[in-house]
């Protein structure tokens, strides 16, 4: 089982995605709304990937990365970003702040499962 | 001749020199300036006072050269350096010319007495000899610049005054013309105009020396930029400005210019907390008096402009895009069943929900490339891409729809690869599109087939389909925005109208062309071409204008 930290400020899309990665049946979901509560959860955490939503009020997703990235156990974590400003063009940008790979939203909530474990294969 | 009619054509004649000395003297001032607006007028109109008289007397009678006293003689001798003269009788033909206009043309006296007046003139004249006989005929004057021709091809620009002449019984009888050489002053005038241009132009200004790029001149703008109400002291260089003015980018781009030996090149420069677009022209490049014109166009303004309007794009995508990600997400969950069995009712009406829900994100994605596109900030990201393989991508995207319709998908000229220069991201947007195009409007089962030629200049690809066609009313307005608005079928086959207007952007954006040709019940190719490799823009030409200021 994959271990995934989702940081996400809309409830209602926390839900849907925690709902379509657990009917993969390969992940365990752990959830945050905001960069702030993702710091204090992963002091006695360590998720095999996280998923971090780009726009968030206070810490954006960016800046919750780097963050996360100055604790050792996590430098090499793969970090996925989902983002709904994104246009095609602007997903290289993001890979290149550290990102394993960038999802559009709105995703497909029956593919999600595929494409995350498709990036940290 | 009797004295009494010399005595009334001397009189006739000095009516008529003096309306023309008047008539010259006001256009003569207005036109220049200076001291030449001083003395060329004055002289000019004493001239022609005195002369008009003489060759009246002259005009078609013996000359009566005795009679003329001191004064006038003398008027005659400035008359003759300073003013081109002709008289022409009432046929338009040369009767008399001076020793002034034998010089500017380059004809003797005996080629040009008994010829038409207009044997004088250039080809480019704005006015014609026959829209100056108009005025002559109704008693009028003419004033004006005419262009006279040298035997040799080269021409003069003359400040001319045309005054009708009469005999002692009031009949027209011809017109005398007097003409002053104005072409450098034209050629001055017009130097001031551009000089005085630059000098207001809102863009800042800067001419230096190439060899150590002092500072010659700067217009109002570049001095205000730095709160000097007057030219800056004698000996300040651009190296000083450097260091001083925070002016380090104008200073590098001027030294790389220098280094590199081109006449024009464009750069981007910081002073402050202004921005600008630079561009630097060599003048005099290899002379003693080389120079670089600098021009720094302020973009501060616009950029903070697009930096808001990049800002609200981006918001409201956001802001769209997160109650869709929720609204798409649900639907799709319960249409794998996450939530357990639907009635086929319930499963119906989800699928209407959220086939129209994916169409509203391809809507927003296609408003927000037009937004781009209007604001022009359809930026490309360039980088060397196999063609083929980004047809390939496309039909991967479009694999369900053309399985859907049962589409049969041939290609030609894909199976080497293509190498060009372009937005891989964005031609495959333009692929998917022509392909999603060509499949919606495929009869199921039809043949859609992809096509690409290629020179050494250009690609062409194609996509062909057996569809309906577009009807012939409809093809001039297939690029245009919701140009399918009133086609009923659009919602059906979720095309958001516009799809082709952006194509039609981006093909455009990069350098290449797109078109169509539509046989209605038979089917559509639509073909775009892609320059190989892009194309560099070339120096701005109106910058060549300026080449001479300074």
């Amino acid at each position: 089982m994959i271990k995934l930290l989702h940081v996400e400020d809309d409830a209602d899309i926390r839900e849907i995605a925690k709902m379509s990665l657990e009917l993969s049946g390969d992940f365990v979901v752990e959830q945050c709304d905001c960069g702030e509560q993702a710091l204090e959860k992963t002091l006695d955490y360590i998720p095999d990937v996280f998923l971090l939503d780009m726009m968030m009020p206070g810490m954006t997703g960016r800046q919750t990365l780097e963050k996360l990235r100055e604790n050792p156990n996590f430098a090499n974590v793969p970090a996925i970003f989902m983002t709904a400003r994104a246009q095609p063009n602007e997903l290289e940008e993001l890979r290149g702040i550290g990102a394993t790979e960038v999802i559009s939203k709105p995703f497909d909530p029956m593919s999600l499962a595929d494409q995350i474990k498709a990036a940290i294969a | 001749m009797s004295w009494n009619e010399k005595k009334s054509r001397i009189a006739t004649g000095f009516v008529a020199g003096s309306a023309l000395a008047g008539g010259w003297y006001t256009s003569s001032a207005a036109l220049l300036s200076g001291g030449a607006a001083q003395t060329v007028p004055i002289v000019g109109a004493i001239a022609l006072a005195g002369l008009v008289p003489l060759i009246a007397m002259n005009f078609r009678s013996t000359p009566a050269r005795s009679t003329i006293d001191d004064s006038l003689k003398q008027q005659l001798s400035v008359l003759k350096k300073h003013t081109m003269v002709n008289v022409v009788d009432i046929d338009n033909r040369l009767v008399e010319v001076n020793d002034l206009l034998l010089e500017a043309t380059g004809y003797t006296r005996d080629e040009l007495i008994g010829q038409p007046v207009k044997m004088l003139y250039a080809s480019d004249n704005h006015i014609t000899t026959a829209e100056i006989r108009d005025f002559l005929r109704q008693g009028k004057g003419w004033q004006g610049q005419t262009t006279l021709r040298h035997r040799d091809g080269s021409s003069c620009v003359t400040q001319t005054t045309v005054t009708p002449l009469r005999d002692a019984d009031g009949n027209w009888i011809g017109s005398i013309s007097a003409r002053t050489d104005i072409t450098a002053t034209t050629k001055l005038i017009a130097r001031r105009d551009t000089a005085m241009t630059l000098h207001e132009l809102r863009d800042d200004i800067w001419i230096v020396s190439e060899q150590d790029l002092e500072l010659r001149y700067m217009n109002l703008a570049a001095k205000a930029r730095f709160g000097w109400a007057k030219r800056p002291d004698d000996g300040l260089t651009v190296r000083d400005m450097s260091r001083d003015n925070g002016c380090e980018d104008v200073l590098e781009a001027c030294l790389r210019i220098v280094d590199t030996g081109e006449t024009f090149t464009t750069f981007s420069a910081q002073i402050g907390s202004k921005k600008f677009d630079g561009s630097i022209k060599w003048l005099n490049k290899g002379t003693a008096d080389g120079r670089l014109l600098i021009m720094l166009h302020d973009i501060t303004e616009r950029l903070e402009q697009d930096q808001l309007q990049a800002d609200f794009i981006s918001m409201v995508s956001h802001e769209l895009r997160s109650p869709l990600t929720s609204i798409k997400g649900s639907m799709g969950l319960l249409l794998s069943k996450a939530a357990g069995e639907l009635p086929p009712k319930a499963e119906g009406l989800l699928e209407i929900a959220h086939r129209n829900a994916d169409r509203l994100v391809l809507i927003i994605n296609d408003i927000l490339d037009i937004e781009k596109i209007s604001s022009g900030r359809l930026d490309f990201e360039m980088e060397t891409a196999d063609l083929s393989e980004l047809i390939a991508e496309s039909l991967r995207a479009n694999a369900m729809a053309h399985q859907r319709f049962g589409l049969q998908i041939k290609c030609r000229g894909v199976d080497t690869s293509t190498f060009i220069e372009t937005d891989a991201n964005r031609i495959i947007q333009v692929l998917t599109n022509l392909m999603s195009n060509a499949a919606k409007f495929s009869k199921p089962g039809g043949v859609v087939e992809i096509s690409v030629t290629k020179n050494e200049e250009v690609v062409s690809v194609s996509v062909r389909d057996e569809g309906m066609g577009i009807a012939t009313e409809d093809q001039h307005k297939i690029f245009q925005r919701f140009a399918d608005m009133a086609n009923s079928d659009r919602a059906s086959k979720g095309g958001t109208g516009l799809g082709l207007s952006i194509c039609k952007a981006i093909v455009e954006g990069l350098g290449g062309t797109i078109n169509f040709v539509s046989d209605e019940g038979r089917g559509t190719t639509f073909t775009f071409t892609l320059p190989v490799k892009t194309r560099h823009s070339e120096p701005d030409k109106d910058f060549e204008r300026l080449e001479n200021v300074g």
